[in-house]
């Protein structure tokens, strides 16, 4: 029955799939794959970009800034920059403190360059001068500092301020947080701490002929706490007993005694004024202003804001979707406090987004497509077409997921790109066997030999075709810096997409095409085609 | 149709001059997409801005500047955003930075601190539902702000934080100084400055330096203080917990989530100064009097003499020599075509005091024609990066010809056909700059040629080699079947510009969604008029390149 002898992959792939009845089955698995991929892979809205880097901090007190930069930051900058893979290393060398900033070639692999930073401050240690504190090191790391999800609470009422209580509050939600899975870090920015003010009066104390530090000494010795003390009885029996902390109110505080001048004691509520409050003397503070709905602006309030990080490689729509739904949880006992939050971040929401808007961008263009050759090939031609090209895509994004990728805007944008270059050769597959149906000789061959040699006719050139468009993004992969790495989705997928959709095209084409087209009825002498 | 068109083909390549003509179009179309470069037709840029729903102003006031200066700027910028009605809500982040984003992640938002800078977040309403892309709004309103913000504090400055479209840069052109020492290289900052404030395109500039503010230093009189009975420790520490206060003690609760501190401190009565003079804190220290071991009050101002005195600026380095390093912002332009004006600026004006010679690529080395001190100049930023991108995507696409070229030879085992296919696939470039051209034209913003065009194109030169290589291969099979050669080439042009034009639109319509993305509109438009080039240069100039080559 064969009696056409197949020369290329092209053939023998078309071949061996034609009548196989696996071959159906095979198409439905792969689109099942591609929506599993497309659903489950962890969605961001920019690539990940390792960048490797890190802080180290040592304090010499006493010493100037150019002190510092000699004995500090200098050494420590040439030992740094020894280390391989350090792209730069900036020194900022200010009075009391150095600071040196590292940062590595991008895409050097993060743990290995925390490790080896860490490891060159530390078997310098005996080289850093005497009375410096020891080396602070810190990482950078761009996926968990970053953070995905930011949230402003605020009491709504605008006139009252009570920053300790919208501290504790936020606080209170931050520690709920605690069981959601792929949370990385959780950060406050201008939360007030509770503590006691003991503001003194200078005349006053000028005139009780009090100096500072008895004051000070009086109220150090409150916090003296040591455990209980054990004692035995004579009966064998233990006993335990201690000092009761004193402090326990304002007035407690109030009524502490600070001096005894001639016979009268003087308490600390004499010279100064003690309140429960917040922390006064802490100048970072956040506040917001936010349109209501009638568009008048609510004049700039303090706010505590709670930002979210994700684990690399997590889901930022989901893990940002499950803080909220906590926080809605919560709204009750915000509600009874008088408190109101507004989100001012979500990049998860802005990741679902964009990858929303991709897709259906996808869906269009292959829409758009499937139109056009419907016009000009024929509707039966214009379907197979268009069956294959979701097949390629589901592939593709299968085995992104597999290669542990994530979706995002780069990614679909290589989709996109890919689109174009993907559905040539189905096309290609596919007007050659509308021609080869259409010829003089088509009546002499059976079908299945007929769509075997249209399918392999064209296999070398559209082998070598599509090997050149993989190789022409090959090179892409090794470009470097943040845009190689930013870019690098596309040189990642595209080829995967070339590769796949000339496996596709091979075997589903000549399948479909079986299925679906059927010899010209009439006479192949009335069709002019001039050509064979 | 088909049938006209292979007729058209056959007498082109039956006629010598037609044949020339064909080349002679083909190499002006050439030339004169690669003249749209250098006379400015197509501009450069790296990436272009994209519409954000939100952006940050970072307040930088002068070192030294107090928390309440600050606010005061900030309840100016603030009132002045409250009027835009896309707006959604205004942040600030008092003496530190806004939960880190990538443009903070460069631009050192997490290292702010202290009571003289903030940054303010500004959220807009969703990008779809506003007609002015934000790199528009913050276009619009940098002027205003800054007019009027930054004269309310001397020397304070405000910049315009946009989130990047791609990877992020500290600014879009960052001038590196290197010197040894600290004073000339702060001179010659100063200058350069200068030359980049007058560019019209170049807004934000700054140099990230600290700034010299007045201080006061006490000195204590080591002999009087013996003799008072107070160590030198003990007034240090008085000092500090009197006017800057300190936890004495701490108190733990149940109901907090931490200690409770015992904060003492003097009252705001007490402590505040009258004015920032040296008199008024004697004054006040006149009254602070600290108790020796006697029991004794002694005012400190007994023991002490102020001194007024500046504050020592922060040393920054960059690979361990002294740097100062100025950063601009380019207004919705390209970072490219300011830069090449800033430095003849650099190079005209500096002239006279420096002798200033050519390094790598546009890098300076000035000499001071006086001292002889050496300074390097080096242009860092995103400029660098989009040098460095170019460059990579430059040698990314020569690779890609090469490779092609030699999966070619091998295929064919022809050197010539194998050149013809490249060559094809390489004139696609004119449509891509074309393309780029129009789109500028059409387009109210600059449309730039951007690194994803570059992608584009490189994603092109596969497309219309497999144009080239079908319309060989199927020229060759008619000859095998005894087709004589310039009739079997324009047969096989003719059969081949179906499927050719087929696939030539479906990646057309798939780009023309890219076309409208801010970020991937290169790759879009390189894709679409690239593509239409590569029917053009493969259905005609090809035929006529094949008929010359004796390969086939």
């Amino acid at each position: 029955m064969a009696s056409y002898k197949e020369k290329y992959l092209a053939g023998y792939l078309a071949r061996l799939f034609l009548r196989n009845p696996l071959t159906m089955i095979l198409g439905f698995t792969f689109i099942l794959l591609g929506i599993v991929a497309l659903l489950w892979m962890p969605r961001e809205e920019d690539p990940q970009i390792s960048i490797s880097g890190g802080v180290v901090m040592v304090s010499l007190p006493g010493a100037s800034a150019a002190e510092i930069e000699q004995v500090v930051v200098r050494p420590l900058e040439r030992r740094i920059k020894e280390i391989k893979g350090v792209e730069h290393v900036y020194g900022i060398a200010s009075d009391n403190v150095g600071i040196i900033n590292v940062m590595y070639y991008i895409g050097e692999n993060r743990e290995a360059s925390n490790l080896k930073l860490y490891d060159k401050v530390m078997q310098n240690m005996n080289q850093m001068p005497k009375g410096a504190s020891t080396p602070l090191v810190r990482p950078l790391d761009i996926d968990i500092d970053i953070p995905i999800l930011s949230i402003a609470f605020y009491t709504k009422d605008a006139t009252v301020s009570h920053p300790v209580a919208l501290y504790k509050r936020v606080e209170a939600f931050r520690n709920s947080l605690g069981t959601t899975p792929n949370l990385a870090k959780t950060e406050l920015k201008g939360e007030h701490k509770e503590q006691f003010n003991i503001e003194i009066d200078l005349l006053k104390l000028a005139g009780y002929r009090i100096g500072l530090e008895q004051i000070h000494t009086a109220l150090e010795a409150l916090s003296t706490e040591l455990p209980e003390v054990s004692n035995h009885s004579k009966e064998n029996k233990l006993v335990l007993f201690g000092v009761k902390n004193v402090l326990e109110s304002v007035e407690d505080l109030q009524n502490v005694i600070v001096a005894q001048v001639g016979g009268s004691v003087i308490y600390l509520k004499d010279i100064a004024r003690v309140s429960l409050g917040y922390d006064v003397q802490n100048l970072k503070n956040a506040s917001i202003s936010y349109k209501n709905a009638d568009g008048s602006w609510t004049p700039l309030q303090e706010q505590v804001t709670l930002s979210i990080s994700k684990l690399r490689g997590a889901n930022a729509v989901t893990v940002a979707d499950e803080v909220l739904t906590k926080l809605s949880a919560y709204q009750s006992e915000l509600d009874k406090e008088g408190i109101g939050y507004s989100v001012t971040r979500n990049y998860g929401e802005r990741a679902n987004e964009a990858v929303n808007e991709l897709v259906f961008h996808l869906l269009i263009s292959i829409v758009i497509i499937a139109l056009l050759l419907i016009f000009i090939l024929g509707w039966r031609e214009g379907l197979i077409v268009t069956l294959t090209v979701p097949a390629i895509l589901a592939v593709t994004i299968f085995i992104a997921y597999m290669s542990d990728q994530t979706i995002n805007r780069i990614t679909l944008f290589a989709f996109l790109l890919s689109l174009g270059l993907l559905v040539d050769d189905v096309i290609v597959v596919i007007e050659n066997i509308h021609r080869h149906l259409h010829s003089k000789f088509s009546k002499e061959k059976s079908m299945d030999d007929l769509l075997v040699e249209a399918t392999d006719e064209i296999g070398a050139p559209t082998n070598l075709a599509t090997i050149a468009i993989i190789l022409t993004m090959v090179p892409m992969a090794f470009v470097g810096q943040m845009m190689g790495e930013f870019m690098k989705p596309i040189p990642l997928n595209v080829p995967v997409a070339m590769a796949v959709s000339l496996l596709i095209a091979y075997i589903f084409t000549p399948f479909l095409a079986s299925k679906l087209l059927k010899k010209p009825k009439k006479h192949p002498g009335e069709n002019n085609d001039a050509t064979l | 149709m088909m049938q006209r068109f292979e007729q058209f083909i056959y007498l082109i390549l039956c006629d010598v001059r037609k044949k020339r003509l064909v080349l002679l179009l083909t190499f002006l179309a050439f030339l004169a997409s690669m003249m749209m470069f250098p006379s400015g037709s197509v501009l450069a840029k790296m990436l272009p801005s994209k519409s954000t729903n939100t952006f940050s102003i970072y307040v930088d006031l002068p070192n030294g500047s107090s928390y309440y200066e600050t606010q005061k700027v900030n309840q100016c910028v603030v009132e002045l955003l409250q009027k835009e009605q896309e707006i959604q809500n205004i942040e600030i982040f008092n003496g530190m930075g806004a939960p880190l984003d990538y443009a903070g992640l460069v631009k050192g938002s997490s290292f702010k601190s202290g009571e003289h800078v903030s940054e303010i977040v500004v959220n807009l309403t969703h990008a779809h539902h506003r007609d002015e892309p934000s790199y528009a709004m913050v276009h619009r309103l940098r002027p205003i702000i800054q007019r009027t913000c930054e004269s309310l504090v001397e020397k304070t400055s405000i910049k315009m934080v946009e989130q990047p479209a791609g990877p992020p840069t500290q600014a879009a052109i960052v001038i590196e100084l290197y010197g040894d020492e600290s004073h000339s290289l702060n001179a010659l900052a100063d200058e350069i400055k200068r030359s980049v404030v007058q560019h019209p395109n170049l807004v934000d500039v700054d140099i990230m330096r600290d700034e010299v503010y007045p201080k006061l230093s006490l000195h204590i009189d080591q002999e009087k203080a013996l003799r008072a009975g107070l160590s030198i420790e003990y007034i240090h520490k008085m000092l500090y917990m009197g006017f800057e206060g300190m936890d004495v003690s701490y108190k733990n609760s149940e109901h907090s989530p931490s200690q409770i501190p015992l904060y003492m401190v003097l009252s705001d009565d007490s402590k505040a100064l009258s004015t920032m003079s040296k008199e008024a804190l004697m004054a006040k220290l006149n009254a602070f009097s600290l108790r020796n071991a006697q029991g004794m009050l002694v005012p400190l101002s007994e023991v002490v003499r102020i001194e007024e005195s500046f504050s020592t600026p922060t040393i920054l380095s960059k690979n361990l020599q002294k740097m100062v390093s100025i950063v601009a912002e380019a207004d919705l332009v390209s970072q490219v075509y300011p830069l090449l004006d800033v430095r003849s600026a650099i190079k005209k004006t500096l002239q006279e005091k420096y002798e200033i010679e050519n390094t790598h690529l546009f890098d300076l080395r000035l000499m001071d024609k006086q001292s002889g001190e050496v300074f390097a100049l080096v242009w860092d930023g995103e400029m660098k990066v989009t040098m460095d991108t170019f460059r990579d995507l430059g040698g990314a696409f020569i690779a890609a010809l090469v490779l092609i070229f030699l999966l070619m030879v091998v295929y064919y085992k022809s050197f010539a056909l194998s050149g013809i296919v490249l060559l094809g696939s390489f004139l696609s470039i004119i449509g891509v700059v074309f393309g780029h051209w129009l789109m500028d034209l059409f387009s109210k913003e600059t449309f730039f040629l951007t690194a994803t065009s570059l992608i584009g194109f490189i994603a092109l030169m596969g497309i219309s080699s497999r144009n080239s290589l079908l319309l060989i291969d199927f020229t060759e099979s008619m000859m095998k079947l005894g087709i004589e050669k310039k009739r079997a080439i324009a047969l096989a042009s003719a059969t081949r510009a179906k499927p050719i034009f087929l696939t030539a639109a479906a990646i057309i319509l798939a780009s023309t969604l890219l076309a409208t993305d801010p970020i991937f509109g290169g790759l879009g438009v390189a894709l679409i008029f690239g593509t239409i080039a590569a029917v053009i240069v493969s259905l005609v100039v090809v035929p006529v390149l094949m008929d010359n080559t004796k390969a086939i």
